[in-house]
């Protein structure tokens, strides 16, 4: 689900820039991230009562702003006396640079960010700036829920979560098709680069600034590497360097196939669905199959429209909700943070009428009659068996690989 | 009814008939409400694929979700509202007299000012509101409506400012005098004589003022730190998702006040019944 909180325009990129120049020309304090001065559940509740969590996070899906306002907001005023207010932005960025700001300025107990929906680049930055409240876990009752033993969900890009968030959901890549015009879509990136030469002008990617087009490309350098393994750590620009050339050999030989003969690419994720959805191209894919589902229930996919993994497996990640250090309703937040990870909340989100997002926890510690509740749950046509799609997962890579390869998609393949 | 009245209504009428007069406000008319016609059905519409005229389902879930409490819409529509009336009555606060030392006299500087005033409109708001944030936030005015309303100032001053100048620079204020020594107080020489006189200016420098409030992105965010909702941004959220049915509802009810100031602004726009106006009033 990652491709939500990371959703970002090239505007939004630039100006995100802009705004970290402006915070790096300030001398920055590198203080560690806050420890908490909790000691027990009930402390953190009775601290929470009456309190306000703002969370901040990617609004734009009618379906997502529904169940956290109503479901989980729901939930945290009944049972606990906390209201929660959502706040709705573009990219997650935003509210990174507003703890960014209010640092700067020396607002380090009254911020106005209490929750963000957060992963991957956003996440170190904000952890590497002592941005975020950490070591918290072991106070939240429904961390036990957690497989911490996961190293996908221990490690946000590579970088270890320390305590300094709190898993939402899985997401894992996968492609979608109409059954009704498709019959056989390529099930491998090697079959895809076949498939993309007999049928011009059915496929395109987004360009390597959206967050779905530069994982789509991440596959194309998992193929080129032979797997991911020789990928894995920290940057080695040797090892880029070997590899990378095979992967823009790949991506240049499709181009003149693709859609309008690969002269632009569509700049967002948006702009390939609305392709797929205009029957211009005949393949979709996304970080998180639930989108599948909710854009066949809200008209834009065709009914007919169905899912799948590859061969060689796709990449998943695990999205996070994180506390700033210097929110003023962290024991409100930690309380919200305990209910999203519950049973009931990440049940309800599994729904493929309400998200469909496949749960953070692990469904194997949860009592037998709890488990097969979720494993009961129907699954939207549209939508491909998540335990499938699990049994081929592939790590996510460092945040310097992924700036490495989208700046050289850039430079060798889309100029 | 005078003679002038009635030769000004004629002039109205055979000017309202000639062709290419027509031809200019069907052509203004189409092309102000022909990019709207999309949006109104995709607002209504469940699935509309390329290259398919109408959709092929229509459903008024995009509207219920706007009108529910979830969706915020309606508290952004009163937030959006208030905010512009607000930067539109401090900005004609500031620059009505700032417009009139501009258009009436002539000073050491002048052009100095003049530059400054225009500035926000030559240098990217952006820029200004970056630095603006720090600034804010020390002041504790990030994040509240106060801190947005004050931001929205920099870029609607100076279309207040400049359109005041042009207006008082045709402006004989020798009048002021005739009226204060007829016996007229100060607020009675500008409710009887300045108003009528600056009234179409200050209507159209306010229909501005407005409307550029009115369509901030970028300074509310920045400013309001997401707390200050306002509808364009709740409008980009889902524009830039791709949900075409609850952005083209938002839409709808994004353009109701444009129109309707439009609509009620379009009769001072020209001046004339202003003018007749204030001939019968003489």
């Amino acid at each position: 689900m990652s491709r939500y909180p990371s959703i970002s325009s090239s505007v939004w990129q630039g100006l995100c820039l802009l705004i970290t120049y402006v915070a790096l020309a300030f001398p920055f304090s590198a203080q560690a991230e806050t420890k908490t001065e909790y000691k027990s559940w009930e402390e953190v509740m009775s601290a929470a009562k009456g309190g306000t969590v703002n969370w901040f996070m990617w609004g734009g899906a009618d379906n997502i702003n529904q169940y956290v306002s109503d479901y989980i907001g729901g939930e945290l005023t009944e049972r606990y006396g906390i209201t929660l207010k959502r706040i709705g932005i573009n990219d997650t960025a935003e509210a990174v640079n507003i703890v960014l700001g209010e640092k700067q300025a020396g607002i380090d107990d009254k911020g106005s960010v209490d929750l963000i929906w957060i992963n991957g680049g956003n996440f170190r930055t904000m952890k590497q700036g002592g941005l975020l409240f950490c070591g918290y876990h072991s106070l939240l009752p429904n961390n036990k829920l957690v497989n911490w033993q996961n190293p996908s969900i221990a490690n946000d890009f590579g970088l270890a979560v320390d305590e300094c968030e709190v898993p939402w959901n899985r997401a894992q890549f996968a492609f979608a098709y109409d059954s009704a015009r498709t019959e056989n879509p390529p099930k491998s990136i090697a079959e895809l680069i076949d498939w993309v030469k007999d049928n011009p002008g059915e496929f395109t990617y987004p360009a390597a600034t959206d967050f779905n087009g530069s994982v789509f490309i991440r596959h194309v350098f998992y193929h080129a590497a032979g797997g991911p393994d020789a990928l894995l750590g920290d940057f080695d620009s040797k090892k880029f360097d070997a590899i990378a050339p095979k992967a823009w050999a790949i991506l240049n030989e499709m181009k003149p196939y693709l859609w309008r003969e690969g002269e632009t690419y569509p700049n967002a994720i948006a702009n390939l669905a609305q392709l797929f959805a205009n029957r211009e191209v005949a393949l979709y894919f996304d970080y998180d199959p639930a989108i599948f589902g909710i854009n066949v229930e809200n008209g834009i996919f065709p009914e007919t429209t169905r899912s799948y993994g590859l061969k060689d497996g796709t990449i998943g990640n695990t999205n996070y909700v994180a506390i700033p250090y210097n929110s003023p309703n962290k024991a409100a937040a930690m309380v919200a943070a305990n209910v999203i990870l519950s049973a009931d909340a990440q049940r309800e989100k599994a729904k493929a009428d309400v998200w469909g997002a496949a749960p953070a926890i692990d469904i194997n510690r949860l009592p037998e009659e709890e488990k097969q509740r979720f494993t009961d749950l129907p699954r939207h046509p549209a939508v491909v068996d998540p335990a499938t799609l699990s049994k081929k997962a592939l790590p996510e890579l460092h945040p310097d690989w992924i700036s490495a390869i989208e700046k050289g998609w850039q430079e060798n393949v889309a100029k | 009814m005078t003679m002038v009245e009635i030769r000004i209504r004629a002039e109205i009428s055979r000017d309202g008939l000639s062709g290419p007069t027509w031809f200019a406000l069907v052509l203004l008319i189409s092309w102000l409400i022909l990019p709207l016609i999309p949006l109104a059905v995709w607002s209504i519409s469940r699935s509309w694929f390329f290259p398919d005229i109408t959709p092929s389902a229509y459903s008024l879930r995009a509207w219920r979700y706007v009108f529910s409490s979830t969706s915020e819409v309606l508290p952004a529509l009163g937030v959006t509202t208030l905010i512009a009336l607000c930067a539109t009555l401090l900005s004609a606060i500031i620059g009505l007299p700032a417009g009139r030392a501009l258009g009436l006299y002539q000073f050491r500087g002048k052009s100095a000012v003049e530059l400054l005033i225009l500035a926000p409109t030559i240098v990217p708001g952006i820029a200004v509101a970056l630095g603006l944030h720090v600034v804010f936030l020390n002041l504790g005015l990030a994040g509240s409506f106060l801190g947005v309303l004050i931001v929205h100032l920099i870029p609607t001053l100076p279309y207040m400012v400049l359109v005041m100048a042009g207006v008082f620079a045709n402006y004989n204020p020798e009048i002021e005098a005739q009226a204060r020594s007829l016996g007229a107080d100060p607020f009675q020489t500008f409710y009887y004589v300045t108003l009528p006189a600056i009234l179409p200016g200050l209507l159209i420098g306010s229909l501005f003022t407005f409307l550029v409030s009115w369509s901030q992105y970028i300074l509310t965010l920045l400013i309001g730190g997401g707390r200050v909702v306002t509808l364009p941004l709740l409008l980009f959220n889902f524009a830039s998702a791709g949900r075409n049915d609850i952005t083209g509802a938002i839409s709808m009810i994004y353009i109701l006040p444009g129109v309707v100031l439009l609509l009620l602004g379009a009769r001072h726009l020209t001046g004339r019944n202003t003018a007749a106006e204030s001939l019968r009033q003489i």
